[in-house]
């Protein structure tokens, strides 16, 4: 009896995606479409399903065994294994694991990731599993459910997005003779508060050359100038383009202007933001819940429109189906559930400093109640750009970070140092067109 | 034990140590010089290992702001806590790196102890290419070894198991290659004389050569043991469920999910130092003395 | 071949003279000896000689271990390194140039520092053992525990190193981490702290097994401590020095710890050694075949320091 459900449901699901597949063109090894289930409930055996994620420091080892704990009990055919591990660990070793049949079942993975293990066929497609789950894209932000897709086929379930703020030390305004409630939202706005820090004897804004937060800034301010980092196929980069030009010499320039110390280092601005040393810090969602803040007078807001457009940059994190070497289809059934009861309950994952990516989650009056301090990036995801989706990605987007660092370091003019990561990310996008077949 | 240093010597027994000059008589300005300097040097390495201690008691404000003054105000265990309660198994990833560090020192100084005798001691066709191609391996980079070895050892079926986290480490040339050298340079007599009393080689091997060799031993176990213990990079790749993950690579991690929160990092770094800075306070003498006398003849 | 030159110097030199009581004849016992072998040859085989043997075949196909596809290009993989302008050649020579600098800029420095600590602890102190133990602790540290504590000390910001310095009213705000010259100095003076405790026991024990006799022999010859050091001390260390020399050397030349904890090979790439090129062109990227064809160069350089290296100490031991 449960058989014959099982294999009308399977019908149903290929007739829906025989429109994707057909578009598909080349399947990657082992992508066979997720397990069966119907608006999150699993029926079959009992599983165990081992869930490897990324989440090992902050509020997240509080919340997640909670919320694994309290999913097990609800659903007594599924038992769910977290798995916590550091994010660098999870790219180092799922991927082989994966091959050599030892991964996990259900993963969280960031959105610069997915279309690069899905080329490399470690992931299996969720179209299926995303219509009987009942998700559609509006269900999210703009632009989010189109981050997992590659080559027209879903690998991704959105989780959740970060966003780039503004922090604000409202002592250092204070005591540099400022208005604490007035947090400046315009590039002249922004620029003469720094002026007046700096009269003050405050530098205002640390700018430093590293991925945390420096790229952020720096892609922010790419689309905030009307550029892109790439172009629509992602065959060439574009971030050399004038708006990019423009990007990073407004960041040198805060160096030049005395508004940041030369040679910040790795986290150096967001320590000295918390020591009370500096006024702004543009840096992610996540810091909301550090509690190194908690002795500052603190508040975050949407970054400043320095550009000619409102844009920040965000990343994300999606729910994504590993294709074992003989995964077995009910333990990606059960996944799916899991997923689906997770995005449901996914409220308090606001306590992790990230904001759930469900719309229905994160619309709820009460998450604000509860989290007063995420008001701003919530209303920053309109205009939040997500990460470009082409396999290998990371490669080329590091490239990025390169000329950054030459630039804020003096080593070459802001033109020099986009011009040569532009040509080495157009060498490695090629490779990577070639072996991933573009 | 006595700092003994094997020579050819023209005696059939190994020499005493040395006994320091005699002769040499110091200046009061050279003996003040003298402790000045090294205990300069003392201090440039014990400063830094106290500052850690203490900024491990910090809490994260503290270590941001001050960060000139070592006493911690408040004191705070709040790092050590967080470490404890955490999701992160920490008692469990030292009992793990205790035991590959155990496993994988007692194979190599069984194999390397066997292979250097027969390289040091027997003459067999293939000699020269055999310990050729062992040095020459020396040189190759590591990394070369990663993913064939990883594809090996899941065909073996040891993934995520210790076998992957000693067994690959243990064939390395390093220490066939010290002992080999190590037994070169033992004075031949003893050996001589138990093979007219008639021993085989096996005899010989065991009970002449091995309790002659026991610095060597101790030094390679010491080398050994630190190796695996600090090994971060293959782990990584090869442990895949947190009950079985060591404790460097759990330390990277730290690293990384913490790097604002000096206090926890730093508290992460004396717990994975602690254990064998008192292995090695408690073998101190033992261990320097095995590195000093144990036959670095190049 | 180079194998075999380093087999013979090794083989030949310091093995003392055989004097077996049987005649000339040298016994054969191939079979015992590849019985004694046999454990280490298994797992010697298995783990280091085919990964090395399978590395040059990856080297001469485009090899990502994710892919089902490994298509066989020849020598292109090592061409590219060679050719200007390639995806490889400018990163790998950075690369290597770095990992140059920071070989010359180190060694000395592991040579001299620990060869005169050495000569210190060498005279009749007391609390000898006591500051031995206390130069050797911090090699018994890990790497990843040493990155991290001088990661915090160096912190250009937040340091106690720049704070120290500011007290002092020297410049506080170097960037250690950060920018280059300094970060050379910050790579190399952390290796130093780190290994300064291993060399110098080992040339310890050089030390004391250099015969009393030979000092006295010199100072009778109207030596005075210059010309002891340098007609009596540094011929007797040879081959310890040799060692020490060799293993230094290997070890700088395959650093990859330091920079990637303290620097992250920055600014830009400029402290990026070879060892963190390679494991992230062929670990993060994927690309083994590449990653491979570059360790095989490598393995080459490394190659002709050591046969040059060996050689020097032969001929000066046969003179």
């Amino acid at each position: 009896m449960f058989k014959k459900r099982q294999v009308g449901r399977t019908i149903a699901a290929a007739v829906a995606l025989s429109v994707g597949l057909a578009l598909a063109g080349c399947s990657s090894t082992g992508a066979s479409s997720g397990g069966d289930v119907k608006g999150g409930d699993y029926s079959g055996p009992k599983v165990t399903v081992t869930f490897w994620n990324g989440w090992t420091g902050g509020a997240a080892p509080v919340l997640v065994p909670k919320l694994v704990a309290k999913f097990n009990a609800e659903h007594k055919n599924i038992v769910v294994k977290d798995v916590p591990m550091e994010w660098a660990d999870i790219s180092a070793k799922m991927p082989l694991a994966i091959k050599a049949g030892k991964g996990p079942d259900v993963a969280v993975a960031h959105g610069d990731d997915i279309a690069t293990y899905a080329a490399q066929g470690l992931l299996l497609k969720d179209d299926g599993i995303l219509k009987s789950l009942g998700y559609s894209a509006d269900d999210f932000p703009k632009g989010l459910l189109a981050d997992g897709n590659y080559k027209d086929a879903q690998y991704g379930i959105p989780w959740s997005v970060t966003p780039l703020g503004l922090y604000v030390n409202k002592d250092v305004l204070k005591q540099a003779g400022l208005d604490p409630e007035t947090i400046p939202t315009t590039k002249d706005d922004y620029l003469a508060t720094l002026a007046k820090l700096k009269t003050a004897g405050v530098q205002g804004e640390w700018v430093d050359g590293y991925v945390f937060t420096g790229t952020f800034e720096l892609e922010s301010l790419i689309w905030q100038f009307g550029g892109d980092l790439f172009n629509d196929d992602v065959t060439k980069a574009t971030f050399n383009s004038d708006a990019g030009v423009q990007a990073l010499t407004y960041m040198t320039d805060l160096i030049k202007e005395g508004y940041s110390p030369a040679k910040v280092a790795q986290d150096g601005d967001f320590n000295a933001l918390v020591g009370g040393k500096t006024a702004f810090n543009w840096n992610g969602v996540w810091q909301t819940t550090n509690d190194a803040l908690a002795k500052d007078d603190w508040t975050a807001a949407a970054v400043p429109q320095i550009g000619s457009e409102k844009a920040v940059w965000s990343s994300s994190t999606h729910w994504i189906f590993p294709s074992n070497k003989g995964q077995s289809k009910d333990e990606t059934a059960a996944a799916a559930t899991f997923v689906k009861w997770m995005n449901d309950n996914s409220a308090g994952w606001a306590a992790t400093g990230e904001l759930p990516a469900q719309n229905s989650v994160r619309e709820d009056p009460k998450l604000l109640t509860d989290y007063p301090k995420l008001k701003p990036f919530l209303d920053e995801l309109p205009y939040a750009h997500y990460e470009t989706v082409a396999p290998g990605i990371t490669s080329a987007t590091a490239t990025i970070t390169t000329a950054l660092n030459e630039a804020i370091l003096g080593k070459k003019s802001p033109k020099a140092a986009l011009d040569d990561a532009a040509a080495k990310a157009d060498q490695l996008l090629q490779q990577n067109a070639s072996q991933y077949g573009g | 034990m006595t700092a003994t240093i094997p020579r050819p010597a023209t005696t059939a027994s190994v020499p005493e140590q040395v006994p320091p000059r005699r002769k040499r008589r110091r200046t009061p300005v050279a003996t003040i010089v003298l402790y000045v300097v090294l205990s300069l040097l003392a201090l440039a390495i014990v400063v830094p290992l106290i500052w850690i201690v203490l900024t491990s008691f910090k809490t994260d404000f503290d270590a941001i702001n001050t960060p000139l003054n070592p006493i911690p105000h408040p004191f705070t265990l709040n790092a050590y806590q967080t470490l404890a309660s955490g999701q992160q198994p920490i008692f469990l990833w030292f009992l793990n790196s205790l035991a590959a560090g155990v496993l994988q020192t007692v194979l190599i100084l069984i194999t390397a102890s066997a292979g250097a005798y027969a390289l040091a001691r027997l003459e067999f066709a293939g000699k020269k290419i055999v310990f050729g191609v062992i040095v020459a391996t020396l040189l190759v980079p590591p990394v070369i070894f990663l993913i064939p070895n990883y594809l090996t050892v899941q065909s073996l079926g040891w993934l995520d198991s210790i076998w992957a986290i000693t067994i690959p480490g243990s064939a390395g040339a390093f220490g066939i290659f010290f002992l080999r050298q190590f037994f070169v340079g033992l004075p031949p007599e003893i050996e001589e004389a138990a093979r007219m009393d008639g021993a085989g080689d096996f005899r010989i091997f065991w009970q002449v050569v091995l309790p002659l060799s026991r610095p060597a031993l101790a030094t390679l176990a010491v080398l050994s043991f630190l190796n695996n213990w600090n090994d971060f990079l293959w782990p990584v790749y090869v442990l895949l469920s947190p009950e079985h993950q060591t404790l460097q690579p759990g330390l990277a991690v730290l690293q990384g999910a913490y790097s604002t929160h000096f206090g926890i990092v730093m508290a992460g770094a004396l717990i994975a130092s602690v254990p064998v800075l008192i292995l090695f306070t408690i073998a101190q003498r033992q261990i320097v003395d095995s590195v000093a006398s144990s036959g670095v003849k190049g | 071949m180079p194998a075999s030159t380093v087999a013979d110097t090794l083989v030949s030199a310091p093995a003392p003279a055989r004097r077996t009581a049987r005649g000339s004849g040298v016994r054969r016992r191939t079979g015992t000896a590849y019985l004694f072998l046999a454990p280490f040859l298994v797992l010697f085989c298995v783990f280091v000689l085919y990964p090395a043997i399978s590395g040059l075949w990856i080297s001469l196909h485009i090899w990502n271990p994710l892919l089902p596809n490994q298509p066989f290009v020849g020598l292109k993989n090592y061409i590219d390194l060679f050719v200007p302008g390639s995806l490889t050649s400018g990163d790998f020579w950075q690369s290597m140039g770095n990992t140059g600098i920071f070989t010359i800029a180190s060694v000395p420095f592991l040579l001299i520092i620990p060869l005169v600590v050495a000569a210190m602890l060498n005279q009749k102190i007391r609390g000898g053992a006591v500051y031995r133990g206390i130069f050797f602790a911090p090699y018994v540290l890990g790497v990843a525990v040493v990155g991290v504590i001088w990661k915090y000390l160096l912190d250009p910001q937040l340091g106690v190193v720049n704070h120290v310095l500011g007290a002092l009213g020297l410049p506080s705000d170097i960037p250690w981490t950060v920018d280059v010259p300094w970060a050379w100095i910050s790579l190399v003076g952390v290796t130093v702290w780190w290994t300064m405790g291993f060399n110098t026991v080992i040339l310890l024990a050089g030390l004391k097994g250099i015969s009393n006799d030979l000092y006295e022999a010199a100072a009778l010859d109207g030596a005075g401590t210059m010309r002891k050091f340098f007609s009596v001390t540094l011929p007797g260390l040879k081959p310890v020095l040799a060692f020490v020399t060799t293993v230094t050397i290997l070890a700088s030349a395959n650093m990859f710890g330091q920079s990637y904890l303290l620097t992250k090979g920055g600014p830009g790439h400029a402290t990026r050694t070879a060892i963190m090129y390679i494991a992230d062109e062929g670990l993060s990227q994927n690309q083994m075949g590449a990653a491979s064809a570059m360790s095989y160069v490598l393995f080459l350089v490394l190659a002709i320091i050591s046969i040059v290296n060996f050689r020097l100490q032969r001929d000066r031991s046969q003179s």
